[in-house]
């Protein structure tokens, strides 16, 4: 073996008693002594450690790399921002590939292209072939630098212990970093190939290698082969050259759209130009499209395509193996092996991964393009037929911080439904509900930041007459734009709508106040339809464009559902056609603190994106939003934009103690009423538009997406009840917003005390909001809220800025609005925080004290009483029978 | 390594306990080791015949499939069922899990002493 190439980490490897074997030319360890199944399971569990410094490294630097590798590979590198990096394979002139790569850009001026080790020959000949034509060069650089994937679950824990603490990436995969380990300067990607929804790529110099594996080992990370490499990925449903691409088992070239990762790696963008491979990919593409509509009529550029294949029957399929669908052989079996997985018990969150563990015989296959999911094929094991089935796909990665087996043939336990008489059930409902409404209003301390329980006087108005009636009501110009009603019975609710228009428009300090809108996604989904009208009312020939640029917090950084391309934007976003993603950016973070808008930062992104529409406004709000200062930059560098303050969350908190969104230059303002606002749950809009400026149409625009653009009916009964809250919140505000912001201040304080982990800025008592972050560890946030919800605190588990998803949440997020308003104070949030902290860290059980603690607090304050009040709202009672 | 003494081996890595008129078939230390993980057995069924020198099942491990190469002909009078679920006892028992019974011997292939054996697993040739 002597002519075989050795890694810089050769020596460890045969150290650790690794059997090492020839992998594509090199000298690489298959497994360690440990054995593939056990390093399979810790990968799954822990942390392995791979060697890929065999993979090549190629450089691509000069004036036309961009051209060069819009050309050569599929992906569009127009679209890889800055410290981002992509998956896409290297196309050949008849659609099929050369090889796949992944392209990482940690510096603007050059790309790094890492490719197959046992390709990487034929990469750089076919490469350098092209270059010619281009003002670039293509360099190997494998030689001076080395490379290891970290992955599983505890890697990111391991690699911070390394960086001090410091963010190892951004938590979004494929993310990349340069940054200093203990003293080493490593450049990482939040990549890998084992399906790990936690695991970085760690490049170093050449010297710096074995003393960064060597670290891993002594933190607890383990040695993994390539052995455990092929059946991770395998389980993870992620393409070998030479098995799932290349050339097929009948000596056919596949096309590159039989695997599925081709569906986001291939770009047909304008971009990218004749790119190699363009006209048969645009083929496969639309075969693919057909093939997924269930049109099999043509499937001539894409016969076969890569599928997950599962068997059904006891035995191992391997690569090579033929598969039959009612005795006509439809393709091959491309990689199959027995995979183990840690068996588990409970659903959903309760999930509890077992030490148990069990094998699964899983593969892909190279099959009939016409073949369905789920339909049952059989498998020639040496000759015998076996059956097996085409799975969706294997595992999921949609629970961080774990991978998750999908066995097949899973089903969830059905929740058992009585089969009782209807009378029988409603006499249930009345008990549980009148249970439900019990426990929630005398025994629980509601913590949830978006929620508030309403004044009984607004609860009992929510339940009046109006509630069961129709006012859809329009203006018309020919009436000098009076409010016209379309029903008779409506006077009533008609006076009721002005009044509430007239008590919110003073309340906000604005011009104009849309009510009808029935919740806070709704009130934006309503401006964003009315923006984007507004944006092409002067051309209704064409299909109108949508909005984009838009600058928006980020959902990771505690941005809003509201105002997300996944959420309320969704139908109204444009797509860039140069990035081919969302036309929406991101504000920057402080480094020093990811909970608040960098606003100088800020600025430069103004200046490079233009966006049209600025969206303030957070679902994990610590901070006040830098309005003032991002109105003044916009006018003074007359940026065309409109600044809009989402304050879902903090509507309640408009005024002197926390923002007063239209004195500091938002245009338009919506929220929710029922956050920290007084209301019951419904939304609004606001605008300061004066009837002489040229946005005043945007107004008329948005009152007509209000309706009839977003509702008929806009449940009139919580509107009555809103007016009143409204009433309240104009009387009581100084007196409630003052507490509130005193309380939150208070119990972060008085938790910190107790010894928990408060997140946010110490330096003005870690909240300026109603809001307060505590940190318990990652992952444990939905554990420590159920634990919490036992003992009768309610609070929501939430990842914090640097998690990867909400089921590896590592924070609680807890508002103190509603216990303010049922006169908590100070003495009152230390008591809670004493609690909670022994329940978080000690694990105690505080249902009785919480019960006590809770039991001397059941009275509304912030709202109107006193005898004439409570006679009046006595005869109300009566009078509407409840 | 172990190669225990009271067993008898062949050289394509199966173990031989005579125990009476029955013959106890497994794989070696040496086998499983060279084999890895162990995550499927094929087996015979109780009544199959066997030959010397040919296959009667196999094993799987995470890597590869190896044939089962009976030392012996004969009649199968037993089969290891545990295996079906559990075949990392291959790996962690080598001499305990056995694999068959054979009954009815007629005849055998060339089958080595422990140290014999070890001898050929450490330098290919006796």
């Amino acid at each position: 073996m002597s002519q075989l190439k050795r890694t810089q980490l050769y020596d460890v490897h045969v150290q650790a008693g690794a059997t090492m074997v020839d992998f594509g030319g090199w000298e690489m360890p298959i497994q360690y002594p440990s054995g593939i199944v056990a390093e399979h399971l810790y990968t799954r569990h822990a942390c392995s450690l791979f060697d890929v410094s065999h993979m090549g490294r190629l450089l691509i630097e000069g004036p036309d790399r961009l051209a060069f590798l819009q050309h050569v590979l599929t992906s569009n590198v127009a679209g890889l921002d800055l410290n981002m990096a992509q998956y896409c394979i290297i196309p050949d002139t008849d659609g099929s590939a050369v090889d796949d790569a992944y392209l990482y850009r940690y510096e603007d001026e050059r790309y790094l292209l890492v490719v197959n080790a046992a390709n990487k020959e034929k990469d750089l000949a076919h490469l350098s072939a092209v270059c010619k034509d281009f003002n670039c060069t293509v360099t190997d650089i494998s030689g001076d630098w080395a490379a290891i994937a970290v992955q599983g679950p505890k890697s990111k824990e391991l690699m911070q212990i390394l960086s001090g603490g410091e963010a190892v990436t951004e938590p979004m995969k494929n993310a990349l970093n340069t940054l200093e380990l203990e003293g080493h300067t490593v450049r990482v990607a939040k990549t890998g190939y084992t399906g790990e929804p936690l695991g970085y790529e760690v490049y170093t110099k050449s010297g710096d290698i074995v003393w960064l594996w060597n670290r891993l080992v002594e933190l607890g990370a383990k040695p993994a082969g390539l052995g455990a490499r092929d059946t991770l990925r395998m389980e993870a449903c992620m393409p070998l050259y030479g098995h799932e691409m290349g050339v097929d088992a009948d000596g056919k070239n596949m096309p590159i759209f039989a695997v599925p990762l081709a569906k986001f790696a291939v770009s047909f963008s304008e971009q990218k130009g004749d790119y190699i491979g363009r006209k048969p990919l645009e083929e496969q593409s639309a075969a693919f499209k057909r093939i997924m509509n269930r049109d099999f009529s043509d499937m001539t550029a894409l016969p076969r395509r890569i599928r997950p294949i599962a068997l059904l029957d006891r035995g191992v399929m391997r690569g090579g193996m033929a598969v039959y669908r009612n005795e006509k052989q439809v393709g091959w079996v491309t990689s199959g092996t027995m995979v183990p997985y840690y068996r588990s018990e409970g659903e959903g969150l309760e999930t509890v991964i077992k030490d148990e563990t069990a094998k699964r015989a899983i593969g892909m296959c190279y099959i009939d393009s016409d073949i369905l999911e789920d339909e049952i094929v059989e498998v020639d094991i040496r000759g015998k037929r076996l059956r097996a089935v085409i799975p969706a796909r294997h595992m999921s990665v949609g629970a961080p911080p774990f991978a998750r087996p999908l066995l097949y043939g899973h089903e969830l336990e059905k929740a058992e439904i009585g089969r009782e008489e209807s009378p029988v059930k409603a006499l249930e409902l009345l008990k549980k509900a009148g249970e439900n409404h019990q426990w929630r209003q005398k025994r629980c301390i509601n913590l949830i930041p978006s929620e508030n329980t309403p004044s009984r006087a607004v609860q009992l108005l929510c339940a009046s007459d109006p509630a069961f009636r129709y006012a859809e009501h329009k203006k018309i110009l020919a009436f000098y734009d009076k409010d016209t009603f379309y029903y008779q019975g409506t006077k009533f609710i008609d006076r009721v709508e002005q009044l509430l228009v007239d008590e919110m428009r003073k309340y906000f300090g604005c011009t104009e106040v849309e009510t009808r809108v029935i919740s806070g996604q709704m009130s934006n989904m309503a401006v964003f339809s009315a923006l984007m009208d507004w944006k092409n009312r002067l051309d209704r020939k064409r299909t109108p464009q949508r909005l984009g640029y838009v600058l928006n917090n980020h959902i990771i950084k505690g941005g809003h559902l509201s105002a997300q391309p996944m959420g309320a934007l969704h139908d109204y976003i444009a797509v860039d056609p140069v990035t081919e993603r969302s036309a929406v950016v991101n504000f920057p973070v402080c480094k020093d603190n990811i909970y608040k808008i960098d606003v100088e930062q800020t600025k430069k992104v103004i200046e490079q994106y233009r966006p049209e529409l600025i969206i303030f406004g957070k679902s994990m709000v610590l901070h006040k939003e830098p309005v003032a200062a991002i109105r003044q930059f916009v006018d003074e560098q007359k940026i065309p934009t409109t600044i809009m303050y989402d304050m879902a969350h903090v509507l309640g908190l408009v005024g002197d103690h926390f923002q007063k969104p239209f004195e500091e230059g938002a245009e338009i303002v919506t929220g929710s009423t029922h956050k920290t606002f007084f209301g019951p749950q419904r939304g609004v809009i606001g605008v300061n538009y004066q009837e002489d400026d040229l946005k005043y149409d945007l107004w008329k625009t948005i009152e007509s997406r209000a309706f009839p653009g977003s509702v008929s009916n806009h449940h009139l009964g919580t509107q009555l009840g809103f007016l009143m809250a409204a009433y309240e919140m104009n009387y009581f505000k100084d007196a409630y917003q003052k507490a509130i912001i005193e309380n939150a201040k208070h119990f972060a304080k008085a938790l910190k005390a107790q010894g928990l982990n408060v997140a946010g800025d110490p330096a003005n008592d870690y909240t300026e909001t109603h809001q307060v972050i505590v940190s318990v560890g990652y992952g444990a946030g939905p554990r420590i809220a159920e634990r919490l919800e036992r003992n009768n605190v309610i609070v929501n588990y939430q990842a914090t800025p640097d998690e990867e998803g909400f089921t590896a949440s590592g924070a609680l997020r807890m508002g103190v609005s509603e216990m303010t308003r049922f006169g908590f104070g100070k003495k009152e949030f230390e008591q809670l925080a004493a609690m909670m902290a022994d329940c978080i860290l000690r694990d105690r059980d505080i249902t009785e004290d919480v019960a006590r603690l809770r039991s001397g607090y059941t009275e509304m304050k912030y709202c109107f009483s006193g005898d004439a009040f409570d006679r009046a709202l006595g005869e109300f009672a009566g009078q509407i029978g409840l | 390594m172990n190669y225990p003494t009271n067993l008898q081996y062949s050289k394509s890595h199966e173990w031989v306990m005579t125990d009476g008129d029955v013959a106890v078939v497994g794989i070696s230390d040496f086998a499983q080791d060279a084999l890895g993980d162990v995550v499927f057995v094929n087996l015979p069924q109780e009544g199959d015949t066997v030959t010397a020198g040919e296959p009667f099942g196999d094993v799987e491990s995470v890597k590869a499939v190896s044939d089962l190469i009976s030392p012996l002909s004969g009649t199968v009078c037993a089969v290891n069922e545990e295996l079906l679920d559990a075949p990392e006892m291959l790996n962690s028992d080598p001499y305990g899990a056995w694999i068959i019974k054979v009954e009815n011997v007629s005849g055998s292939e060339e089958l080595l002493s422990a140290s014999d054996y070890e001898t050929f697993c450490e330098n290919g040739e006796v």
